[in-house]
């Protein structure tokens, strides 16, 4: 299993070179808006002095980590496997004693990511020296509990987003659901501001959806912000919800396969 | 000998959206879709052994690539059963998918931006072959397809003929024991169609495979195929041998009579005049059973420069069977 793994891996490595421009523009999609984010809230911050306790220096740190959370758990499976599903090229893979999503898919996405991460290095330092964050809160421990964090994240994230693009078994209309999806998370997860700024009932939601541990939680992890009993729970909510995706991503795929067979891929 | 293909009253039903043109019809079709049962595949039985060639025939829409992809898990059945290898397909196990291939002439299964070689590697890892194993038969086929050069190109820049041939590599790297081809051969060259027929000869006799293939080339199926089944309308049509069908389809022999310089005489009166081909001056159809005396009287009758007897064309005889 290891060496379908390094087989992959070595096949779309290769492939996500021959994509440069494709990637360029993904990079640029991705990059702007936390960086206008970035931009706006330290500049409100600034000449405010805070904005409800948040320093200048807490929204750079916030977005600068922002950024590389951003890419570490972020997925793109929608545009990797619904036109496969939509066209009915999807049936070459299911010819293959393998699973295509937890492989193929997995795969690509991880090589998509190893890529715009290099990519983004260059114009995370370029922010680096231009805001000059101060990182003293960040420590070794905490970056290294944030490992497992982003882990989590990023499983949950890419079972809830093959389970969404499974939906392209039904209706073309994917894509809207794909988008509703993203806008939960924008709102919930602490990427349009920092949770601790929304209102409190909308916390209080947040705090038991799995958005934030997408972005919020691993970063105020990094951050050195969260005291010991919300990390226990935000690991303990993770599990959950990584079980709860796992679930509906193995209903929704046995349907679809189902039905694809049944409509004629 | 053990049925490596057994079905039984396989069915297949599609529910296809159905609406007129036009923004009327659009918008209510937004609202109350209707739809309309194709019946693709109707309750076709057939058993394929072990070994065996069997060239599955039938035109446009016939149900060949619905039943195909039934008998290669792709498709569940609306009715029937079926067992490939003692598997039932659409359960899409994993020893089930090891031990066979489906290869659709046009569609890939390499990856579009790598070499060939790349994507075998990868079906190495995949059909856990030991390397051993997967030299070998990469060896035997690129003997047999001389992939030599052209797995090492990038697959988007090889000619339809070489893609193809890639293909069949990639479909057969695991040596399947049941191969479902469809219509592999087509768009190449009559050299490359030659040699992939070849190859097939070739590896049915070596590994003792299965394979049940279409194709619009009659060549293919003559070389390759003493049994023919055949569809049409998703129905069974006929199911038996090539010489069979002849028989009973076209119990006519076709006689090509070139006669001497200058004579210009009626041959109606021998036999029923057919278009002439193949350069001959006249071509008569002849009831099978009077070829002997027909013949005789032709020569003693009339100034032949030459005469042949030949089948006819299996072309003919497989459109005429599907007309019936």
């Amino acid at each position: 299993m290891l060496r379908i793994y390094q087989r992959l891996w070595q096949v779309n490595w290769a492939e996500q070179w021959q994509y440069r421009a494709n990637l360029l523009m993904y990079l640029l999609y991705w990059l702007v808006s936390p960086i206008v984010y970035l931009a706006v809230w330290t500049t409100v911050a600034n000449s405010q002095g805070s904005v409800k306790g948040f320093t200048a220096n807490d929204f750079a740190t916030y977005y600068m980590i922002l950024l590389i959370v951003d890419q570490l758990n972020s997925e793109i499976t929608i545009h990797l496997l619904a036109y496969k599903i939509q066209d009915g090229t999807l049936s070459g893979e299911l010819l293959k004693p393998i699973h295509p999503i937890l492989t193929n898919t997995l795969v690509n996405n991880l090589a998509f990511k190893a890529l715009t991460l290099m990519a983004m290095l260059p114009v995370w330092e370029i922010l680096f020296l231009l805001f000059r964050p101060d990182f003293s809160s960040v420590t070794p421990q905490s970056v290294l509990l944030a490992v497992p964090a982003i882990v989590l994240g990023f499983g949950i994230n890419f079972l809830f987003g093959a389970a969404i693009t499974c939906v392209a078994f039904w209706t073309t209309r994917v894509y809207a659901l794909s988008e509703f999806y993203y806008a939960l998370l924008i709102l919930f997860a602490g990427q349009f501001v920092p949770l601790d700024l929304m209102p409190p009932a909308i916390q209080t939601i947040a705090q038991y959806l799995p958005f934030q541990l997408l972005r919020y939680f691993p970063i105020q992890l990094i951050l050195g912000k969260l005291p010991p009993e919300v990390i226990a729970l935000d690991f303990a909510l993770g599990v959950f919800w990584l079980a709860v995706a796992v679930v509906i991503f193995r209903f929704v795929w046995r349907r679809g396969v189902k039905r694809f067979s049944a409509v004629g891929a | 000998m053990i049925d490596a293909i057994v079905i039984e009253n396989l069915s297949k039903t599609y529910q296809v959206p159905e609406r007129e043109g036009g923004f009327k019809a659009a918008v209510r079709g937004f609202f109350r879709r209707r739809y309309k049962d194709v019946h693709a595949v109707q309750r076709v039985n057939f058993r394929i052994e072990s070994g065996e060639i069997v060239g599955f025939l039938g035109p446009n829409g016939a149900g060949k690539t619905t039943t195909l992809k039934m008998l290669s898990g792709l498709l569940h059945p609306t009715g029937g059963r079926a067992r490939v290898l003692d598997f039932t397909p659409w359960d899409r196990k994993r020893e089930f998918l090891q031990a066979i291939t489906l290869v659709m002439g046009q569609r890939n299964r390499l990856s579009w931006d790598i070499p060939a070689a790349d994507s075998f590697l990868l079906n190495q890892a995949i059909y856990r072959l030991p390397d051993a194993a997967y030299k070998a038969t990469l060896k035997e086929l690129d003997e047999l397809l001389e992939l030599g050069p052209i797995m090492r190109k990038p697959v988007r820049n090889l000619s339809l003929g070489e893609r193809m041939k890639c293909e069949l590599a990639a479909g057969l790297l695991h040596r399947p024991r049941v191969l479902f081809l469809d219509e592999p051969t087509i768009g190449l060259d009559i050299t490359a169609q030659a040699r992939i027929r070849t190859f097939l000869q070739e590896y049915n006799r070596r590994t003792g495979a299965t394979i049940l293939l279409t194709s619009h080339y009659m060549a293919d199926v003559t070389a390759l195929c003493e049994r023919i089944i055949m569809i049409h309308e998703g129905k069974l049509k006929y199911d038996g041998g090539i010489n069979e069908l002849t028989h009973r389809i076209a119990p006519f022999k076709l006689i090509c009579v070139t006669l001497q310089d200058g004579a210009d005489c009626d041959l109606s009166p021998y036999g029923t005049l057919a278009p002439g081909e193949n350069g001959c001056k006249t071509l008569l159809q002849v009831p099978a059973g009077e070829v002997a005396a027909v013949t005789a009287r032709i020569l003693a009758d009339l100034p032949v420069h030459d005469l042949t007897i030949e089948d006819p064309p299996i072309e003919h005889v497989i459109e005429r069977a599907f007309n019936e």
